[in-house]
């Protein structure tokens, strides 16, 4: 009787043993065959802005390359931030530009730019099944909370044959910390003084609606979409794709040229004409003068490691960023799915900065 | 006055009335609270069978994840990764809620058993967001993101049940199979193991069982442990996904396909929770008709 | 093991060995092992959590209970805007919760027939084990826009108006939907079955005898449990509650998905809120510095010392009831 516990025991114990070291086996397995289906994940996390378009290319490629999986959790611009400082991520997504303190804290970080896309402002509100017409002082109005109420003349002054109700404007913002934050603040510290003086640009900000009991929160991309779905009289910045697959109204805007812009591939295409990539690859193009440029537009990134210690990883990922920036099929998804691609000046220098990442100091693209 | 009629509202006799009636109505109000405590369980079983068959079907159970463009694709394997973080979870606590209610029924008034019986129901009225940063910062800090750290939150969150019953039903054992076993010179960890455990059996059962049935929809202590996936895996070392978090993120997305699936998704965990709680009650119910 | 060799035969070993061989020895350690590790998990996790939240701790001290003011991207941490909103979704949920518990535990433990006892204090127990997140869904899809929405509107249009009734701010507008309030209605259909089923184990811990006392001196069934049973297990019903505010505190995913997520302190139960369960599960992912990290870690601190106090102290409640009637049952949970 005592061996038949013990053995039961040693069976348990053994049991527990191989399942924690079966990943480390079979991945020593892998790496030397390679291309196992599924045998090289990639993880990811961060910007909910160009989640759809991520998850759609990762799907592709993983239809291409079956050895190559990649996850990408979203959660917003300042969750892909700090993950990939903190290594328990293998890239992460941003729109939020990296500070100088995130580079003296991690100089192994590279951001790379790989599409553009509109924040647009959707609404919800009963009685009114078309689009609307906003300029720049109204919105900045709105989120600084002076304008209450849709009846409210500005609204009317600028659409003329739309009947408003007496609805309260509920204003919806991000409650995490969201480079989509931070595109739409640049934009109204641009167009605004009052706003510029008072909550400023950033990934998050203190919202003059929240002491005013109308704000709401809603967390990633999704969620402001979904909470302006949710609530009759809401308005919310959201990316454009969120707005548009999940029938969201949403407004025209005047931009900086005084032109009625719709947030479309065409108009986030006309704001990024000449955009100026600094030397860390970024660029910003809120507002710009370009008559047919949607004001409130920005560039997406993926922020990636200088150097690797996984080359199997390393090498994939530098795959896939190629073939999601220059290969026809990717491209076109992007375009479907309302991303406007890189401009074609930009291309070669982007391409170069990616194919110099490295593993353990050697480089790993071939080409 | 004294009139016949206002002698039914003064007096003795009134004053009875009164109180037959404030019994009346008191008692009826209890049933009243009754049913409409029960009116959200209704609710909310009508509402999940509803809203969540229309996505429900074998596509659904036995695809994964596919980006709505191309029709949203399924949950196998937030299902998959589901059972790996319950089963590993359970693997942890029920030897070790087991042993440690055998110590408690072995030393029920000494300081520490009373001790472990006091940390028992603290740990199971912790916050269960708690117990994710808590397991963060002792295992994802160092490692990232795993299905080992989700499964270690989740056993802290099965232990105080596992404990609790097998010590209940540890106590309901009669003492003279104990003491005759002991009397025929079996050492003590026989005895538990070999004449105590088999009679709690049923105990330990409905414990794990009911245990499962909690953390199966358990989503704030997976949230920085586990994060979640869209992709089927089943390495330990990794983000996994799981059917509460799937839940969660389709409920709080607009899309409206995503939302029919988090209804659906609502039903699979809802169905799993009741028929794991009412075969628990079934068993228990059994058990003590075959024990009379 | 009784060896049925003679004593002078028995080939001589320690004793160390031989306790080791009939195995009680490695048995009770590995019990006591067990057992610690319960008590060690609990003290781990307070001790975990304080060490990690020693940046804002040190930096702030007590003020950081008090600071109105969340802003991260200042590096302003004060976390009164959750503490508060988490008081006001628990205070909302056992306004609602108690009496409409105590109704079910009095009418399961006094009135219902003893058949109908067990079903339906089963189904009300059900209530408990529907997941957060499926009752944050609900809130979202169901409950808000049939109940809360036109609840809302009603006490905003009855007693919201600012100049008919300026003492009375908590139903004051706007109100879209997601709120304090709704919030708090959740919570308290999640915390009903608690506090019934604390309530009705105390109520059925009474002696026979009090009631029977009572009912010879003529009391209705009324009097007789308002009177003389209810006063007999008040300690035991309160400390049901405390678990009751006890489990509210900590619920995350159903009050996450209802609240609204807005860190600023309202006297309006219609405007959203934050609580501090949700705010950890909100904004861990992004808690980029040091500082952000430690303040939600704190937070996190304050929810597990309140929770362990709660719990000692509706322990406490719920065993001295039992102690007064021995062979009933108590300290469930």
């Amino acid at each position: 009787m005592r061996s038949r516990t013990l053995f039961l025991t040693n069976l348990l114990a053994l049991a527990l043993i191989v399942s924690a070291c079966a990943p480390a086996v079979t991945s020593a397995s892998q790496s030397r065959s390679g291309d196992a289906p599924g045998s090289v994940k990639l993880n990811a996390s961060g910007a909910t802005f160009p989640q759809p378009l991520y998850e759609d290319w990762a799907f592709a490629y993983n239809q291409l390359d079956p050895s190559v999986e990649i996850n990408y959790a979203g959660g917003g611009s300042g969750q892909g931030i700090k993950d990939i400082k903190a290594g328990t991520v293998d890239f992460a997504g941003s729109d939020a530009l990296l500070k100088d303190s995130d580079y003296s804290e991690a100089p192994n970080l590279q951001m790379i730019p790989t599409v553009a896309g509109a924040v647009a402002l959707a609404f919800n509100v009963k009685g009114i099944t078309t689009s609307i017409t906003l300029d720049a002082e109204t919105v900045a109005q709105i989120y600084l909370g002076k304008i209450e109420k849709w009846s409210d003349p500005a609204l009317a002054k600028l659409n003329p044959g739309v009947s408003f109700p007496d609805t309260p404007i509920n204003v919806v913002h991000r409650s995490d910390g969201s480079g989509t934050t931070n595109i739409f603040t640049l934009y109204l510290s641009a167009v605004s003084l009052e706003w510029k003086q008072g909550p400023g640009a950033g990934t998050a900000v203190d919202w003059p609606v929240d002491k005013l009991g109308r704000g709401q929160g809603g967390k990633g991309n999704p969620g402001v979409a979904a909470a302006i779905q949710n609530t009759n009289g809401a308005i919310g910045y959201v990316e454009l794709a969120y707005a548009k697959t999940n029938n969201i109204l949403y407004a025209k805007m005047i931009n900086a040229a005084g032109k009625t812009v719709e947030a479309s591939i065409p108009s986030t295409v006309a704001a990024i004409q000449d955009a100026r990539f600094d030397d860390k690859l970024t660029a910003v193009i809120v507002n710009r003068q370009e008559p047919a440029a949607w004001p409130i537009a920005g560039f997406t990134y993926l922020i990636v490691n200088k150097d690797y210690k996984d080359c199997k990883k390393a090498s994939k990922l530098v795959g896939f960023i190629n073939w999601a920036l220059t290969n026809p099929g990717a491209v076109d998804r992007a375009s479907k799915l309302l991303y406007a691609p890189l401009p074609k000046e930009a291309q070669p220098k982007v391409l170069e900065t990616v194919n110099k990442i490295t593993c353990d100091g050697k480089p790993v693209a071939t080409k | 006055m004294n009139t016949p009629a206002a002698r039914r509202w003064t007096g003795a006799a009134a004053r009875e009335r009164k109180r037959r009636l404030v019994n009346i109505l008191m008692l009826g109000l209890t049933g009243l609270a009754t049913l409409l405590a029960l009116v959200p369980l209704a609710w909310i079983l009508a509402e999940v069978v509803a809203r969540g068959s229309s996505a429900l079907n074998v596509e659904f159970l036995t695809q994964t994840f596919k980006p709505t463009s191309l029709g949203g694709g399924g949950i196998w394997h937030a299902i998959v990764g589901t059972a790996i973080l319950v089963g590993l979870a359970s693997l942890l606590a029920v030897p070790i809620g087991i042993l440690a209610a055998f110590y408690v029924v072995a030393h029920p008034n000494s300081a520490m058993g009373l001790a472990v019986r006091f940390g028992t129901d603290v740990l199971s009225g912790l916050p269960s967001i708690v117990v994710g940063l808590f397991i963060y910062t002792v295992l994802v800090i160092e490692r990232g993101y795993s299905a080992w750290a989700g499964s270690l939150a989740l056993a802290i969150l099965m232990l105080p049940v596992v404990t609790r019953t097998t010590e209940e039903m540890l106590k309901l054992t009669p003492q003279s199979l104990r003491e005759a076993s002991l009397g025929l010179g079996a050492p003590e960890w026989k005895t538990t193991f070999s004449v105590m455990l088999p009679a709690a059996l049923t105990g330990v059962v409905t414990g794990l069982m009911l245990a499962v049935a909690r953390v199966s929809g358990e989503t704030a202590p997976l949230l920085f442990t586990a994060l979640g996936s869209n992709n089927l895996s089943v390495a330990l070392d990794k983000p996994m996904a799981s059917l509460p978090l799937t839940l969660f993120k389709y409920a709080v997305d607009p899309s409206k396909t995503r939302n029919a699936q988090a209804w659906a998704i609502a039903l699979v965990i809802v169905a799993l929770v009741l028929f794991l709680n009412i075969g628990a009650r079934l068993i228990a119910m059994w058990r003590s008709r075959m024990m009379r | 093991m009784i060896s049925t060799q003679p004593r002078a035969t028995r080939p001589a070993s320690s004793p160390v060995v031989r306790a080791l061989q009939h195995g009680d020895i490695p048995y009770r350690g590995v019990i006591a092992l067990s057992a610690l590790a319960i008590l060690g998990l609990v003290v781990g996790v307070g001790v975990m959590l304080w060490i990690y939240s020693e940046p804002t701790r040190v930096a702030a001290g007590w003020s950081f209970v008090v600071e109105t003011e969340w802003n991260p991207v200042g590096e302003v941490f004060g976390a009164a805007p959750f503490i508060l909103g988490t008081l006001n979704t628990s205070l909302v949920a056992l306004i609602v919760a108690f009496p409409l518990g105590l109704g079910v535990a009095i009418f399961l433990a006094e009135l219902c027939p003893i058949r109908l006892r067990a079903l339906l204090g089963f189904m009300v127990e059900l209530l408990a084990a529907i997941p957060s997140v499926v009752y944050g869904a609900w809130g979202i899809f169901v409950f808000i826009p049939a109940f809360v929405q036109p609840l809302g509107d009603f006490l905003m249009n009855k007693f919201g108006n600012p100049s008919r009734f300026p003492f009375l701010p908590i139903f004051q507008g706007p109100f879209f939907g997601a709120s304090t309030l709704a919030a708090g209605l959740i919570l308290a259909v999640m915390i009903l079955p608690t506090i019934s089923a604390i309530s009705r184990d105390v109520l059925l811990a009474v002696p026979r005898a009090q009631r029977e006392a009572a009912l010879a001196l003529g009391s209705t069934r009324w009097e007789t449990i308002w009177q003389v049973v209810l006063p007999y297990g008040l300690s035991g019903i309160l400390g049901g509650i405390i678990l009751g505010l006890g489990r509210a505190l900590g619920e995350t995913m159903a009050v996450t998905m209802v609240i609204g997520n807005v860190s600023q302190i309202s006297a309006s139960l219609l405007s959203p809120g934050y609580s501090m369960a949700s705010v950890i599960a909100n904004e861990w992912g992004e808690s980029r510095t040091p500082m952000y990290a430690s303040a939600l870690i704190e937070i996190g601190l304050l929810l597990f010392v309140t929770s362990l106090l709660l719990n000692i102290v509706a322990r406490l409640l719920v065993w001295s009831v039992s102690r007064r009637n021995p062979d009933a049952g108590g300290g469930r949970a």
